[in-house]
């Protein structure tokens, strides 16, 4: 029964069995996850961001546990383009789903320089943008922050390859429907809304702040309401499709996103409760759409205000 | 298909008070403990689904049984404290490398606190071929040297220390150490940061090499996040083969994936 519905979507010239990406960050390149998880059940892992130069990443604490989520901040480690392409790319045509890279960089031109490196190899099937990061120092989020860096930027990466590019958007701004569309504008593909918020927690023993980098991006749960907020208010200011991603444990917080007018999710800090979650979203929301006779998950995209016929229905206040 | 890592579904057989918040807990757990070596850890995935899962050293794998042995110190470990026989629980493992026994033949062991965990693995493994094993045991008190026995019947001899004195020497463990004149060819230890430094020094000090099993917090506790890297040398042989990196010649490690146990001549803390 659950078999007949159709979960596939279509992100740009990406194709994907499934709607469930892997966020970036928490899922290494898969191959962590594989003895643990069935990447067939998966539509695509999004690597973690690679820069132009290696980075060693902040200091330790890098992690701090907080109420329904978790603050990270670990500063991009990653071993830099050259190696990247030498050592780690090949390996990712063995994985049995689709592999998203990211790029994350401190000017248009090495956003540039990079995309055009990763795009060019054919086990990259597409390039999510990385201008969203908040743990790089003030640079990191200089360019979701802003709707022109955002276009410039877009418009840069746009000019060097074809591949599918998902451009992930900063839950730290003001407006995230101007940003969302000048990112449209420029010529992306679909976005990926929403990166971590930024926090603090500090030790009242210590007294001092409990990351290394002082302050951190917050995901988990606790976030799940202001990502889904942004997802709905990203989806009436463009028509590509949007990742939702932002706590994301269940199919019923995925239905969330959905019917707020993402086309397909993220899953990233719920990996870390349980690898079986990702797989255990995808049977469910089989089951639930067949449950209501419906063909295809693109049939709710957005629907959040078409009401569904239950016996219940608010009615709403009066007046 | 060898078997490996994966995701079991284990059921509690027994659940023991070793100590006030001191929990031992046994599972059916047939494919665990065949595949697990000494120093290696698990992801307990939290039965209430609210929370990270939690990183615990295997401390017994046996036949069909394994165990955890842990001290409850926050809503994770109090929530895996409530378990009792018959309930069901999942744990991802084992993961990360353990210590190397090589072909030691007279080993000391220093373990701190729930540090113990991780260390009768190896301390049975050993003394099983006939190596020499000393258990180096500290804690705050008496009470909190839990399975004391366990060690002495599985032929190790035992040096304890305790912070308040109630028990053996009053002080660190590592100054027991410090002061043996029966030089050990090989050290492992298990404990809070600060003994593991202090071990460290010690078996510099008797030209001894020692692997240290570090103990830091994880979200994934598989290798995917990078959150508990530790700087090691970059030629060591545990380093992920990164580029250099900025003006110093190390790397941040994965606790998680390199780790846990790292060569202490290694570490760059």
């Amino acid at each position: 029964m659950v078999s007949k519905v159709d979960l596939s979507v279509r992100i740009g010239k990406l194709e994907l069995p499934y709607p469930t990406l892997m966020a970036s960050g928490c899922y290494g390149s898969g191959e962590e996850f594989e003895a643990f998880a069935d990447l067939s059940k998966i539509g695509a892992v999004v690597l973690k961001s690679v820069t132009r130069e290696p980075r060693l990443g902040n200091p330790m604490p890098r992690l701090v546990s907080t109420p329904a989520g978790m603050l990270n901040a670990i500063g991009l480690q990653n071993p830099g383009i050259d190696w990247y392409l030498e050592h780690e790319v090949a390996k990712f045509a063995k994985r049995p789903c689709a592999v998203v890279g990211s790029v994350a960089a401190f000017s248009v031109d090495d956003y540039a320089y990079v995309t055009e490196r990763l795009a060019a190899r054919a086990e990259i099937a597409a390039i999510e943008l990385n201008i969203s990061c908040p743990n790089v120092g003030s640079e990191g989020e200089t360019f979701a922050c802003d709707p022109d860096l955002t276009g410039k930027v877009v418009r840069a990466v746009r000019a060097v390859t074809d591949k599918t590019l998902i451009v992930k958007l900063s839950p730290n701004v003001t407006d995230i429907a101007a940003i969302a569309a000048e990112a449209e504008r420029a010529g992306a593909d679909a976005l990926a809304v929403i990166n971590t918020l930024r926090g603090m927690s500090i030790d009242v023993h210590a007294w001092k702040p409990r990351l290394g980098n002082l302050t951190g991006g917050l995901s988990g749960p606790a976030i799940r309401p202001v990502a889904v907020l942004a997802v709905y208010e990203a989806a009436r200011a463009v028509s590509i499709p949007i990742v939702g991603q932002g706590g994301i444990e269940n199919a019923t917080d995925a239905l969330e996103f959905f019917l707020a007018g993402a086309s397909a999710i993220a899953i990233g800090t719920a990996n870390f409760t349980d690898p079986r979650i990702p797989e255990r979203i995808v049977d469910e929301l089989g089951a639930y759409l067949a449950a209501r006779g419906l063909q295809s998950l693109r049939d709710i995209v957005g629907k959040a205000n078409a009401g569904f016929g239950t016996p219940f229905q608010y009615e709403g206040d009066a007046g | 298909m060898l078997p490996g890592p994966s995701v079991h579904d284990v059921v509690v057989l027994d659940r023991t008070e070793l100590a006030r918040g001191v929990i031992l807990l046994g599972f059916y757990a047939p494919e665990l403990a065949a595949v697990t070596s000494p120093g290696q850890f698990v992801m307990a995935i939290p039965p209430g689904g609210e929370r990270a899962a939690t990183a615990l050293a295997i401390y017994e794998a046996q036949g069909e049984r394994a165990s955890l042995l842990f001290f409850v110190c926050g809503a994770r470990t109090r929530e895996l404290a409530e378990l009792r026989p018959g309930d069901k629980l999942s744990l991802t493992g084992p993961l990360g490398n353990g210590f190397t026994l090589e072909s030691a033949r007279d080993v000391a062991i220093v373990a701190g606190g729930v540090g113990i965990a991780s260390v009768l693995l190896p301390a049975q493994r050993l003394a099983e071929r006939g190596a020499r094993v000393r258990l180096f045991y500290g804690a705050r008190n008496s009470e909190l040297l839990v399975d004391r026995d366990r060690f002495a019947s599985a032929g190790c001899e035992l040096c304890c220390a305790t912070d308040d004195g109630s028990f053996g020497h009053h002080g660190f463990i590592t100054e027991l150490l410090a002061q043996t004149d029966d030089k050990p060819d090989l050290i492992l230890a298990c404990g809070p940061s600060p003994m593991l430094r202090a071990t460290a020094l010690v078996a510099a000090e008797l030209g001894v090499r020692a692997q240290l099993a570090l103990e830091e917090t994880f979200a994934c506790g598989v290798g995917g996040c990078w959150g508990c890297v530790v700087p090691l040398d970059r030629a060591s042989v545990q380093a992920p083969k990164f580029p250099k990196t900025g003006s110093g010649d190390y790397v941040h490690a994965r606790v998680c994936k390199e780790g846990p146990v790292f060569w202490a001549h290694e570490l760059r803390w």
